[in-house]
């Protein structure tokens, strides 16, 4: 994915969102600042250490933490894992041995890590990863996805862990890359929200919200059966004109549909008038609060 | 820039550290694999074997260009064989490395650390080397212990000398291969060819006086001819380190242009990869 327009700082002791949509070039800009890719044009600096062209100290002041499962040896302990990378982060065997007991503590890994790393359920993988990312005790880390697909349990865990023992007590700046909105409100002093590789906006989330102009969105509650829905309202396209369909979800006697409307151009009384004018019989319809999710759309629409 | 003597131990410790990890952490996966692990040995002794009886069957046919060489020609087969494992191991291992840790997804883990590239990958094939060294010893030895391999003349200081500027020589053309991989992922020309070309010309299997005089010719332009020459020389004749200069020379002026110009192609095969944001993709 190509970056085009970015530019954004972050203070020390802040957990940062990057936030987009898949595709946005969230992942791209995380390797650019831990020198995996060199950009063409621009300039990225970590400590005014140019990003490009200090890679020695780039390294020496960031972990990354690689989500990829795939990025350990499966073969071995988790143990063995981190003394291998502690190894090739110019630890001494002592220093290392004593760091990965303390990782060990803060990740709550103490009765897995020296079991081989083939067993490690996807949350244990997780936090392996993170111990990883930590081992030089790295003042600024970089997290691609932290809780991409673990279970809801697992992913509360990792975000309170990431918040309350990595920004809050051992007091590390943490860029975090999420297309996770909630994620992001939940955990992020700041966010910015990148889409095709620009920045489209940079702040705190209430700011953000506070900025974008929200009209209300509706809720329809439909008798009809949710095929007769599409069918009738012809989706995907949109068969009434400035009434766009959010999302649409099947209930026990009906459809539950969420849409948005341009107000300039259209009222709630004709978009009622239109639906029942296309053979659907409207149980109820009532105004609901933009959700953060509505926002983010409507940010990267 | 000044370091004190207790800082530059341990910057000689750490640069040391990292090769054994790798190598550490090679064995710890291989030998969990005992059964391949195991079987590449028993592998050795069935190749023995059955060089052994052709070379009974067949031997006597090549005998005439065997007189420069103090054995019969299981022994020159034999000597062939293990060491033209270097060769395979040099020009596979790097690029092999490259794409398996690309396609495992260690690489990008490995790349963030404060290790350069070319250790990483330097590193990630000394066991395959150290393997290798111990399949031509057992190799030596079954040959020794149970086929009748002659090594009571062997000068093994001159034959490890070869070795190493064998590995050297071998491993400048590996780099170059892993250069390819860095950039076209996969499907490496230059290996192919110079793998095929060497065991065919080099001298392996069957001494070069045999193949036709162009062919002959052509197989002077391989580093394996005089490293496979030098050291049947060295272990079945004794030669000294003098008497081998004719092959040793050559073998240097292949390692002296190869070896930079192979890191400079790889060191820019890597900046076009982290460029093109493709360093990790297989």
């Amino acid at each position: 994915m190509a970056l085009e327009d970015i530019t954004f700082q972050v203070a020390e002791g802040e957990l940062f969102g990057l936030l987009g949509p898949n595709g946005a070039g969230k992942t791209t800009l995380v390797k650019v600042l831990c020198n995996m890719i060199l950009p063409t044009s621009g300039k990225g600096y970590i400590f005014d250490h140019d990003v490009s062209r200090s890679s020695k100290a780039i390294k020496r002041l960031i972990g990354y933490v690689v989500s990829e499962e795939r990025s350990f040896f499966w073969r071995l302990t988790g143990r063995q894992n981190l003394k291998f990378f502690a190894a090739l982060n110019n630890m001494l065997s002592h220093q290392a041995d004593t760091r990965i007991a303390e990782l060990v503590d803060l990740v709550g890994l103490n009765n897995h890590i020296d079991k081989a790393f083939k067993t490690y359920s996807t949350g244990m993988k997780q936090k392996l990863a993170i111990a990883r990312g930590l081992l030089t005790d790295p003042p600024i880390l970089f997290l691609d996805e932290p809780t991409r697909a673990l279970d809801p349990v697992a992913t509360r865990n990792i975000r309170h862990f990431i918040r309350d023992s990595i920004v809050d007590s051992a007091k590390k700046t943490v860029v975090i890359a999420t297309n996770n909105m909630h994620e992001a409100e939940e955990m992020c002093d700041r966010v910015a929200i990148i889409d095709k590789g620009i920045v489209k906006i940079c702040d705190t989330i209430t700011k953000i919200k506070a900025k974008i102009e929200q009209t209300p969105n509706y809720v329809l509650i439909f008798t009809n059966a949710i095929q007769q829905i599409r069918k009738n309202l012809q989706l995907p396209k949109q068969a009434i004109d400035s009434v766009r369909v959010l999302s649409m979800a099947p209930m026990d006697h009906g459809t539950r549909v969420k849409i948005e409307y341009d107000p300039q151009r259209v009222e709630p009384p004709d978009i009622m008038k239109q639906y029942i004018r296309l053979g659907l019989e409207i149980q109820a319809f009532y105004p609901e609060e933009p959700s953060l999710d509505d926002v983010f759309s409507k940010i990267i629409d | 820039m000044t370091y004190s003597r207790k800082s530059l131990i341990e910057k000689g410790i750490l640069n040391l550290k990292k090769p054994l990890a790798f190598i550490y952490k090679d064995f710890i996966s291989a030998a969990s694999y005992k059964f391949s692990f195991l079987s590449q040995f028993v592998g050795i002794f069935i190749t023995a074997l059955a060089w052994f009886f052709l070379s009974s069957l067949f031997g006597g046919a090549v005998s005439a260009h065997l007189d420069r060489y103090d054995g019969d020609y299981f022994s020159f087969v034999i000597i062939g064989i293990a060491f033209a494992n270097y060769l395979q191991v040099a020009l596979r291992s790097f690029s092999t490395n490259i794409r398996t840790a690309q396609t495992l997804g260690t690489l990008e883990a490995m790349l963030v650390t404060q290790t350069s590239i070319p250790t990483i990958i330097i590193s990630s094939s000394l066991y395959n080397f150290i393997m290798t060294s111990f399949r031509v010893i057992v190799y030596l030895l079954i040959g020794a212990i149970a086929f009748g391999l002659n090594l009571g003349k062997a000068n093994y200081s001159v034959a490890i000398l070869v070795l190493v500027i064998t590995i050297v020589c071998f491993s400048s053309m590996g780099i170059l291969s892993a250069s390819f991989i860095m950039v076209l992922k996969k499907g490496n020309p230059l290996n192919w060819i110079f793998v095929n070309l060497s065991w065919l010309l080099g001298g392996v299997y069957y001494p070069i006086s045999v193949l036709p005089e162009w062919l002959e010719k052509l197989s002077y332009l391989l580093p394996i001819t005089y490293s496979l020459e030098a050291m049947r020389l060295a272990l079945l004749n004794g030669y000294s380190f003098r008497l081998l200069l004719p092959n040793i020379i050559p073998l240097l002026i292949f390692t002296i242009i190869m070896l930079p110009l192979s890191l400079f192609i790889f060191n820019f095969a890597v900046k076009r990869a982290k460029m093109e944001g493709s360093l990790v993709q297989y």
